[in-house]
């Protein structure tokens, strides 16, 4: 066996997400994980709850096995909250909260912020300037060009000034010291979150540095980091075959609302993002009652909620983000899409559908349980088993959120010599027999009987529960819909799965995208819609 | 939920910690207790009593038949898990048969066995939730059993069946076959995947155990007997270490055990045994790139190094943590890019195992046009971290960030059970990771530097690139002779 070290501690597998693609991410939210209330009625009794008066909620669960605890911060912010022009504004905003506060991250904040301050006038007169000369092409004057290049100069030199005061990395450098393991930090379309595990007696290193985190930001390492994300960009959607089919299948599928935006923004918005709009940002949408933080471990509750209230409790509330206002208008046919790259063909198929709250929803979960949880799931039975059509298929009963109405997906890559069109009409194939038959008995039992152990085995990772209770108490503003939901799964007949098949999975609701090989005979992917149904 | 994560690879400080005085050895229990003053809000000046934790040990038994068996109770939730590793691998496919041992592992899986068909598995397993898992990797074999504890039985009936007597029914062979063939495929899809399979065959050569690739030939060319073959010549339960943990009782737990694994008879277990690459290939400098159509760099360099065991293991790793391996912390994070903004994930990595060299590698992506200064910061930084030792600092802080986490190795029952398996698979004391610890404590900064000078070696670089065809030989032509590795189109 190789390892990556043994000198380096390995938690739980949760944390190879951060290497690991998008759509592993996008499954921890996509069957629905809210089955612990009857495999563990004990969950109800277990989670503490403490509001403070600043409106942050605290949800704890001791679990003493080990001097450690996990614990996770989630902000109820992301893509979704994001206007026009200033996509990616939320992921930005999560790198730069690891830069340090007026305390950490620099020798001296008084000195350094004037600095700050000019670097970030001269980097937003720089970016207007490049734009302009851009619009203009060739045109520009050499006086125009000459004042770009000083503009280019006198950044460089406040770099340089600023970078003095400096402390580079210094909040994940004290959280390692104390040995702190998995500091990470996502940013989502619903949700931003923070998490770390740290030995359980470090609990007031970790109060102070994220309290003064949630109030004091400093912006700091601006212009560097922007290019860090363009970089991130590059990585994920535009050299990943899979990144870009999923960004152009998604902005297909919402015309109007902020979740057919790519989280990590575009990228001509990207490089025009400046500090003024990602302090506003901040101000906007981090106040302590947009947060959840739920400590799970070796905790005493009582001292837990006293050193919050010291350190958190400081936070002054904040007023209400600004409401989210665009839906989704009705779709009103059939869209199509290509993406062409060089790699073997993939296909997304998706169609609109209601979020949580919406009784349709959990039909929806019961539907992707069947379809392709398992072995014996419908799509890999008939397309990767019988028909060998398929190497890989998937499905996502909420893409790319659950705070605003989402999509059902269906994921496949062809089995070569047979193309992405055959895959979907074998995928259509199946839709429409949940349509025309009550799915079996044993078929709803097996769902169950996998959402209950499912649910189980996420209590036994620290960080697993702690990242559940946050993320539901976010997202629909009780950690309980976890334990309301499971009953609603365990109520869905095969009646409603006919009756949600029916109305949901039309053709005119439909977003389809496929991934083209580069030079290949692009007309081979295109689909004789005519000829399948629905 | 489609997310951004934030990754994180490596940085370093000059802040200088609170002195190592927070070394404690496992001993007891300690309930939690605040030293710091929570009055005092300045993180950085925060000290805390050591970490003290005296983990559950797990007891060994070992069956008549050879088969190591590691129990740990743990009764929090009704669920057991037993996983087993196995002495087979890849390392023992024929060299014309590439792929074998993977495609055993699979079908071992989803074939049947123990007298039940694949259908039948299939259902039953999940129709009471228990995830079974089987795989052949390149130095062992593992599969796993994870079941609600009141179905442990069964679950184990049915696992122990596939391990013993896999049915490889033909048609489950037949699609394990093409799908690793539409695996192959698509293999040269994305150029992450790329650069580290073709970095891996630059150091260890492309028909090496270490690196090897089956091809569309190598699979074609295996059949369902050669599948049955390679079960029964390599798995045997003499071979296979046992990990139970879980909601059972132990006395109940080892009788089960009995039933379905007693009667199972020893095999002639293969050794393990892999060839070094030579010192004159080890140490010869290349230059490759790989041309596909991509936006970013994607960049490899580095060369083979020790093995776990070297006693300079544990400066070598210490070192290289401070290097690029430790994240937010490392100077190859700070440098590339905090400092720099070139890359979103940088860093380096020492890749160790018992049975062949190791790896060490330094790592990013980056767009083509900072594709030179990344590389030229990469050469920078070994070459510094040869030629001055580490400032004080830096070690401190990697000491206490190792020791101060160390908890974490131990953090479940699953976790303790888990290393100590595979440290008896490598030969290693079970104490090991004890040791380990104690070296970290007394490493020195001399130390640390003389085995950077040792085992970094600025002038053997191999360095693998995938992206622009047309530009990148000129961004890497100063670092040597470059060359392109044509890729055949079906991998």
């Amino acid at each position: 066996m190789k390892h990556a070290s043994r000198l380096r501690p390995r938690l739980s597998k949760d944390l190879v997400c951060r290497r690991g693609s998008l759509l592993i991410v996008c499954l921890i939210f996509g069957l629905n994980p809210s089955l612990l209330y009857a495999a563990t009625p004990s969950l109800a009794e277990r989670v503490i709850e403490h509001r403070l008066a600043n409106g942050l909620t605290v949800l704890m669960v001791e679990r003493h096995q080990t001097p450690v605890v996990s614990i996770n911060i989630t902000f109820a912010v992301g893509g979704i909250n994001e206007q026009v022009g200033q996509t990616g504004l939320a992921h930005l905003y999560e790198h730069m909260a690891f830069k340090g506060t007026r305390l950490v991250g620099t020798t001296n904040y008084e000195k350094e912020k004037p600095i700050l301050d000019e670097l970030a006038l001269v980097g937003t007169e720089l970016d207007q300037r490049q734009r302009d000369l851009a619009d203009k092409g060739g045109g520009a004057t050499a006086e125009e060009q000459a004042l770009v290049e000083s503009l280019q100069n006198r950044l460089l030199e406040l770099q340089t000034q600023a970078a003095h005061y400096v402390v580079g990395n210094e909040m994940a450098l004290l959280y390692q010291r104390h040995g702190g393991v998995g500091l990470n930090a996502s940013t989502g379309k619903d949700v931003t979150r923070y998490m770390i595990s740290l030995p359980s007696n470090r609990l007031p290193l970790w109060a102070a540095i994220e309290s003064d985190r949630m109030a004091n930001p400093v912006l700091r390492e601006f212009y560097k980091e922007r290019g860090v994300v363009m970089e991130e960009r590059r990585l994920r959607n535009d050299d990943s075959p899979n990144g870009l089919l999923f960004e152009t299948f998604t902005s297909a599928a919402f015309r109007a609302h902020s979740y057919g935006v790519p989280t990590i923004g575009w990228g001509s918005d990207i490089l025009s993002l400046t500090p003024a709009d990602t302090e506003a940002f901040f101000k906007a949408h981090y106040g302590p009652d947009q947060a959840t933080i739920a400590l799970v471990g070796d905790i005493n509750p009582k001292e837990t909620i006293a050193l919050i209230e010291q350190t958190f409790g400081k936070i002054p509330a904040a007023p209400p983000p600004p409401p989210l206002v665009t839906v989704e208008p009705e779709q009103r046919g059939e869209r199509r899409v290509e993406v062409e790259f060089d790699a073997e063909p993939a296909i997304a198929i998706g169609y609109h559908k209601p979020t949580l709250r919406h009784p349709d929803d959990d039909v929806f979960d019961v539907i992707d349980a069947v379809l392709s949880d398992g072995l014996t799931s419908r799509l890999h039975q008939t397309l990767v088993r019988e028909k060998r059509l398929a190497a890989s298929v998937g499905s996502d009963a909420s893409h790319p959120g659950v705070r605003a109405p989402n999509l059902f997906i269906f994921t496949a890559t062809p089995l070569a010599p047979h193309t992405t069109a055959e895959v979907e009409a074998a995928v259509y194939e199946e839709i429409e027999r949940l349509k025309r038959e009550p799915v079996s008995s044993k078929e709803l039992e097996k769902v169950l009987n996998n959402l209950d152990a499912d649910l189980v085995r996420g209590l036994r990772s620290n960080s697993g529960l702690a990242s559940q209770l946050a993320l539901y108490q976010a997202v629909a503003g009780d950690w309980r819909y976890i334990l309301k939901s499971r009953d609603k799964v365990a109520a869905v007949t095969a009646a409603d799965v006919q009756r949600v098949a029916k109305q949901y999975f039309t053709k005119s609701n439909r977003t389809v995208a496929v991934l083209v090989k580069k030079g290949a005979n692009n007309t081979v992917a295109v689909m004789p819609v005519g000829e399948v149904r629905p | 939920m489609r997310q951004v994560r934030r990754q994180r690879l490596g940085r370093s400080v000059r802040r200088v910690g609170t002195v190592l005085g927070m070394l404690a050895m496992l001993l007891t229990f300690v309930e939690v207790a605040y030293s710091a003053d929570p009055t005092v809000s300045d993180p950085r000046t925060m000290t805390f009593k050591p970490v003290e934790f005296s983990p559950p040990e797990p007891e060994r038994v070992v069956l008549d038949n050879g088969m190591v068996v590691y129990l740990l109770e743990d009764h929090e939730l009704p669920l057991v898990t037993i996983t087993t590793t196995m002495r087979t691998g890849s390392w023992l496919d024929p060299t014309d048969k590439i792929g074998l041992a993977g495609i055993t592992g699979a079908v071992m899986r989803t074939g049947g066995g123990g007298g039940l068909s694949a259908e039948q598995v299939d259902a039953e397993l999940e129709q009471f939730a228990a995830d079974v898992s089987i795989g052949i990797g390149r130095q062992s074999g593992s599969a796993s059993l994870d079941v609600l504890s009141k179905d442990v039985n069964r679950g184990l009936e049915i696992f122990a069946g596939l391990i013993r007597t896999p049915a490889f029914e033909p048609a489950r062979v037949e699609l394990a076959k093409l799908q690793a063939i539409e695996g192959i495929r698509r293999r040269q899809d994305s150029p992450g995947s790329i650069v580290g399979r073709e970095f891996a065959k630059m150091l260890y050569g492309a028909a090496h155990p270490s690196a090897r690739e089956s091809s569309l030939d190598s699979v074609n060319r295996i059949t369902r007997d050669d599948l049955v073959t390679f079960h029964r010549n390599t798995i045997h339960p003499n071979g296979m270490i046992l990990g139970v943990t879980g909601d059972f009782k132990r006395d109940e737990m080892i009788a089960s055990l009995r039933t379905v694994f007693g009667d199972w008879e020893k095999g002639t277990v293969p050794e393990l045994k892999i060839s070094d690459v030579s010192e004159a290939e080890m140490s010869r400098p290349v230059v490759r790139f790989v041309g596909k159509d991509t936006s970013q760099t994607h960049l490899r360099v580095g060369h083979l190094s020790i093995k776990e065991n070297d006693p300079d293991y544990v400066a070598l790793a210490i070192a290289n943590d401070i290097l690029g391996g430790s994240s937010f912390r490392s100077r190859l994070f700070n440098d590339v890019r905090s400092k720099r903004g070139l890359a979103y994930s940088v860093g380096s990595r020492l890749h160790t195992g018992m049975h062949d060299q190791g790896i060490w590698l330094m790592r990013a992506e980056t767009k083509l046009i900072s594709t030179q200064e990344v590389i030229e910061r990469f050469v920078a930084n070994i070459e510094r971290m040869r030629a001055e030792p580490v400032t004080d600092a830096e070690l401190a802080e990697a000491k206490e960030a190792y020791v101060n986490s160390f908890v974490f190795s131990f953090s479940s029952p699953s976790a303790i059970v888990s290393r100590l398996v595979e440290l008896e698979y490598d030969g290693l004391p079970k104490d090991f990771l004890q040791q380990l610890r104690a070296k970290v404590v007394k490493l020195t900064k001399e130390e640390v530097l003389a085995a950077a000078k040792k085992h970094l070696h600025p002038d053997r670089l191999k360095i693998v690139a995938v992206g622009s065809g047309e530009a990148l030989p000129k961004a890497l032509a100063t670092f040597g002779d470059v060359k392109e590795i044509k890729l055949s189109p079906e991998g």
